[in-house]
């Protein structure tokens, strides 16, 4: 067979840390565009205040999941070798600042803190997503990335 | 960890631009919002308030305010409970109400956290003990010896309005009109309190001053009922009869709405010459520094005023949603801006005849000071003149100097009364101080 699989380095009993992490804020930025159009169909203050705490819990958790995803990217020109692994890293900077945009878009009162820029920029965060997920997904799946041996 | 440096300062660099976008300001007059027709810039929406809050540095000894010319000014009593607004007796003693922000709202949205942790120790809500009371002071000015204080009221419930109808005085808590059995020459209170009319209080209760003042022949009351909100934030159902003058019939306690659209009303007061009743109105935030002007206005029975679907008129705020074209069609034109962001909270109308000449029957305005302008705006008590029942001129500062050089308050003017001799009396809250201001010969 070919070379082990590309280890990742910020680990916690064999499981890479970045991947434990990524799951709240793809929930995150979905959520905030279910919520965010809710909002516009509805006017009801209750769902402005869901997106606000959804993107900024997101946020949070996104720069998070990016420094450890940092970290195993620049510490180990392997996992750098795989074809997913650029525009994965390259998509979810910009996905963090949109969505760090947005967070502060959603901090603004009643109804322009959604629409139009809120809600524009929460679709966009959504593409991004489904984007960098789908490569990052290939990069375990296909490339066998943080996977032990 | 370099890749860690990339990324935060990938970060730091996009909200450092957001941030300098946001203080980008071009030069403005802001006199050019003084008087019955300001100027309205376009509307500018930041992505975090711009917050420049003074910190309290208080009055050092010896410190006082400055005043204009042919004015002095003394500080009446200091070492108070953060005193909001002041009223005058018959017999000349002045009450002192001192009062405490009602407990903070629930948090409802990140941007509370955040808000909360950067008011801690900058506002005036004014750490100076339990608050919540009404302070006598009565004084002889001919004799220059400090008045004599006594605990006229305690045990309030963030109280602000007072006001006396024969032996009736009411209290407008921040929740409840009360009234109290009052005699002439009384130092105290000792009757137990009567509720009138219950207010608009908690949970939610983002503008808790009630501001009351009677009508000419003591029937009705009036009553100031502030928004729950900036501009509908928390849900519009929480608006309902807030933002608005109440008048409450004295006897019965059943009240109606007088006016409405007004977003924080305070300073209710009776024009001496038209008999008309007037305000000062806090206006909305966060559309830019000089937008949205607080104003001075008369008040008509059954006007809508615009909060929150318009402003000055007919201007849309795009904050508000579903929009009211039927509400914003009649919304009337307030009768005299005094510029973005000053927080008026005082009124009163120069009834004596004490001060310099060109004082009478003009109005004096206690403004609070700003938070949402880089430059701050406000922190004085100014004049407008006035001539028929109407102002007439520019206003003009009459006391200043509350705040240092470097920007920290010394203190913060807030209500404001005309005392038997007939001197300018301000409640400062943030420098814990009643001050008077007699004519300089006196």
């Amino acid at each position: 067979m070919s070379a082990a699989n590309p280890r990742s380095s910020m680990r916690i009993f064999r499981q890479p840390i970045h991947p434990m992490l990524v799951p709240i804020p793809i929930a995150c930025f979905v959520g905030v565009l279910l919520t965010d159009l809710t909002y516009w169909w509805s006017a009801e203050m209750m769902w402005a205040d869901f997106s606000a705490w959804l993107v900024s819990v997101g946020v949070i958790f996104g720069y998070l999941a990016a420094i450890f995803g940092l970290i195993d990217f620049l510490g180990n020109r392997f996992i750098r070798a795989q074809a997913p692994a650029w525009p994965h890293a390259i998509g979810n900077v910009v996905l963090l600042m949109l969505a760090t945009l947005n967070m502060f878009v959603h901090s603004r009162d009643a109804w322009t803190s959604v629409v139009p820029w809120g809600l524009t920029l929460s679709v966009l965060c959504v593409l991004i997503v489904l984007f960098t997920t789908w490569m990052g997904r290939s990069m375990v799946y296909g490339h066998r990335v943080g996977v032990a041996e | 960890m370099r890749p860690t440096v990339t990324l935060s300062s990938m970060a730091l660099g996009a909200s450092l631009a957001l941030t300098l976008a946001a203080h980008a300001d071009e030069p403005f007059d802001v006199q050019s919002q003084v008087g019955p027709n300001p100027v309205l810039p376009h509307i500018q929406q930041y992505l975090f308030p711009q917050m420049h809050l003074s910190s309290v540095a208080g009055w050092k000894n010896g410190e006082k305010p400055a005043v204009a010319a042919g004015l002095k000014i003394e500080a009446l009593a200091t070492g108070l409970q953060h005193p909001r607004s002041l009223y005058t007796l018959p017999n000349g003693d002045v009450l002192v109400v001192e009062s405490k922000a009602p407990p903070p709202q629930p948090i409802t949205r990140p941007k509370d956290l955040v808000m909360r942790f950067i008011e801690k120790g900058v506002t005036s809500g004014g750490d100076t003990g339990p608050g919540n009371r009404i302070t006598l002071l009565r004084y002889d000015e001919a004799g220059g010896k400090p008045p004599t204080r006594s605990v006229f009221l305690d045990h309030l419930h963030s109280p602000f309005g007072v006001v006396l109808v024969g032996n009736d005085l009411y209290v407008a808590n921040t929740d409840a009109i009360v009234r109290y059995p009052y005699h002439d020459g009384d130092l105290t209170i000792s009757g137990n309190g009567v509720t009138l009319t219950e207010l608009p209080g908690g949970p939610i209760d983002h503008h808790w001053t009630k501001s009351l003042t009677a009508s000419r022949d003591g029937t009705l009351l009036y009553v100031g009922v502030g928004s729950n909100s900036n501009i509908t934030e928390n849900g519009i159902e929480v608006e309902q009869n807030r933002a608005a003058i109440w008048e409450v019939d004295r006897a019965s306690g059943r009240w109606r709405i007088f006016a409405s659209g007004l977003r924080n009303p305070n300073g209710l007061t009776f024009e001496p010459e038209s008999g008309a009743l007037w305000t000062v109105v806090n206006e909305r935030d966060k559309l830019g520094p000089n937008l949205v002007p607080d104003y001075l206005t008369s008040v008509k029975d059954g006007g809508f005023y615009g909060w929150p679907y318009s402003y000055f008129g007919q201007h849309l705020d795009p904050r508000v949603e579903p929009q009211r074209p039927d509400l914003v069609e009649k919304a009337i034109v307030p009768d005299y801006a005094l510029s973005s962001h000053v927080a008026p909270l005082g009124l009163v109308f120069y009834t004596g005849d004490s001060l310099p000449q060109k004082y009478r029957g003009g109005a004096f305005v206690g403004e609070h000071g700003s938070w949402n302008r880089p430059t701050f705006n406000g922190y004085r008590v100014v004049f407008v003149p006035f001539s028929g029942g109407r102002p007439n001129g520019k206003a003009e500062d009459v006391v200043t100097g509350f705040l240092e050089a470097d920007g920290k308050a010394r203190g913060r003017p807030v209500g404001l009364a005309i005392d038997k001799t007939g001197a300018l009396l301000i409640a400062d809250d943030v420098g814990n101080t009643v001050w008077r201001v007699p004519s300089a010969g006196q």
